[in-house]
């Protein structure tokens, strides 16, 4: 077994991890790995609809672990990808409906039949967070330079600790021009903070909210600037040292032109 | 000179009867759709009417409002304290520093959701009701533990929602879970005027046409709201703010004082963009 378990995880909610997994996933598979997704948010399921698979769900992970289906007939080949699957979570059951160690053995069965097995933990501290970590063998912590996402962050990453998981942060929804003008933190402030490895920054992007409501992943528009930001993080996780594009914000034509349109 | 804030004193448990206050659950299913900052907003606005006012967080484990309201380090004690019995609900009431009617209870930080007792924190909401006018909790994200002790004791719920599918799926989830016993209500929040005429975000009908609530107010997206958040300032005590001015009217509209329904946010002009560029 040589896959890879990677919990994504945040403390805070509506920071960006369905989002991340999702995208994550996809330029992964882009770039030739075996990717399966696992949506860990028993009860408020997202995944499935920022992926746009809704309406193609048959099973679900509780009746896997429950044992009513195979992995392979609750597994969903994304469209687009063909690298790409996802387990959708249950929408009707709630946590407690699986216990850490099925969902920890649940994900080495995963893990047996690809590259890469990402989880896209719920949000809180709480059972689901428990499950959601619980199979991984590292960790990526998302956040946005908020003070809260950052004193959540910081909660989770104690947790981590605990597990002993290696993690890396991803610094989500950006503003460079917020930064500048002293209203928002900056990456090297979220980093100190929170000690933790970078392993990207993502600049807040409208099109984004659109995308997801699509269920269309941005990376997969490559002519969009986050697809090679995207692209970036993954060489990163693959090993290789890709250095940080730092975000300057935009002029001041930019600003009143980028507005006006 | 340095401006202080008058403690003024609130009737005591002990005092003659009075008419309860209404306990209202702010929740959402969804994280990070703005429970905590409509939580702050709409209490601040509530209590600079005059209503005495208290905020729950309910978010043991990953409490953020104590933050919002600029108060971390006056809190003393915690919610699980006061059902301890480690300090009196006296204690652990932190005074807001700009509204004297206004308190805030904060959560255990180091603690876990499965160390409250639902009906003890039940309780608790209930004693809050004879001291306040209103009892204003801050439900954590998710469905879980969390959201059952902050739900028990409230007998009205506002659903925050943004204008993204899954912020309304999960709301959808959640008003069902809510059940049949409390009156709900929806405020959208973070709209985008510019994005929904593009076809680029759902609109408040969008919304409410999977939802079907009754409307309690509309919050536009605004970076001066992350800025007020990052600050611990409550954009609903700056008298400029638009955005201020929506959760004053929600206030309003809770207490009854306001009759029309929610504005929906429109696009700013030409030059109003222009002038916003240029400040």
């Amino acid at each position: 077994m040589s896959a890879r378990r990677i919990v994504l995880t945040s403390g805070k909610g509506g920071v960006g991890k369905t989002t991340t997994t999702a995208n994550l996933g996809a330029v992964l598979a882009k770039r030739g790995h075996r990717v399966i997704l696992v949506d860990a948010d028993i009860g408020l399921r997202n995944l499935d609809l920022v992926l746009g698979i809704e309406k193609r769900i048959v099973f679900d992970l509780v009746e896997v672990v429950e044992g009513r289906c195979q992995v392979r007939q609750a597994l969903i080949k994304d469209k687009r990808l063909e690298n790409l699957s996802i387990l959708p979570a249950a929408q009707t059951r709630d946590k407690t409906a699986v216990s850490e160690l099925q969902f920890a053995k649940l994900i080495e069965q995963l893990g047996e039949m690809c590259d890469y097995v990402l989880i896209d933990c719920p949000a809180g501290i709480e059972h689901g967070f428990r499950n959601a970590i619980a199979g991984a063998s590292e960790a990526i912590v998302v956040t946005t330079p908020e003070v809260s996402a950052i004193r959540d962050a910081d909660r989770v990453i104690g947790k981590l600790h605990e597990r002993g998981l290696p993690l890396r942060l991803i610094v989500n929804r950006l503003r460079p021009e917020m930064v500048r003008s002293g209203d928002m933190l900056s990456v090297d402030d979220v980093t100190d903070i929170l000690s933790a490895e970078l392993l990207g920054i993502i600049p807040d992007d409208e099109e984004v909210i659109d995308t997801t409501n699509r269920g269309e992943p941005i990376v997969l528009q490559s002519e969009s600037r986050l697809a090679v930001i995207y692209d970036k993080i993954a060489r990163r996780l693959e090993g290789d040292l890709v250095p940080f594009t730092t975000f300057s914000a935009p002029g001041f034509f930019a600003r009143i032109f980028g507005k006006a349109s | 000179m340095q401006e202080t804030v008058q403690h003024q004193e609130l009737p005591a448990a002990s005092a003659v009867p009075r008419k309860r206050g209404r306990a209202i659950v702010i929740t959402s299913g969804k994280g990070g759709v703005g429970k905590t900052t409509t939580t702050a907003n709409t209490g601040a606005a509530l209590a600079a009417t005059g209503a005495s006012v208290v905020l729950v967080d309910a978010d043991v484990g990953l409490r953020n409002l104590d933050l919002v309201m600029g108060l971390e380090a006056r809190v003393r004690h915690h919610v699980l304290d006061v059902l301890e019995g480690v300090a009196t609900l006296d204690d652990a009431l932190v005074t807001d520093k700009r509204v004297p009617t206004l308190r805030l209870l904060a959560a255990a930080q180091t603690r876990e959701k499965d160390d409250v007792d639902t009906a003890a924190f039940s309780d608790l909401i209930s004693s809050l009701r004879d001291r306040f006018d209103y009892v204003l909790i801050d439900c954590p994200a998710g469905i879980e533990k969390g959201f059952t002790n902050a739900i028990a004791g409230a007998d009205e719920a506002i659903i925050v929602c943004t204008p993204e599918v899954s912020a309304v799926r999960d709301a959808d989830r959640v008003v069902g879970l809510l059940g049949d016993g409390r009156t709900v209500k929806l405020v959208v929040n973070r709209l985008r005027p510019d994005l929904v005429r593009r076809g680029k975000m759902l609109s408040v009908e969008d919304v409410n046409g999977i939802l079907r609530l009754p409307l309690l107010g509309v919050i536009a997206d605004a970076p001066g709201v992350i800025v007020s958040t990052n600050r611990g300032e409550p954009v609903a005590l700056d008298a400029a703010s638009p955005v201020g001015e929506s959760y004053r009217q929600i206030a309003q509209r809770i207490i009854g004082t306001l009759a029309t329904a929610p504005e929906i946010p429109r696009e700013r002009s030409f030059f109003e963009k222009l002038f916003g560029s240029l400040r």
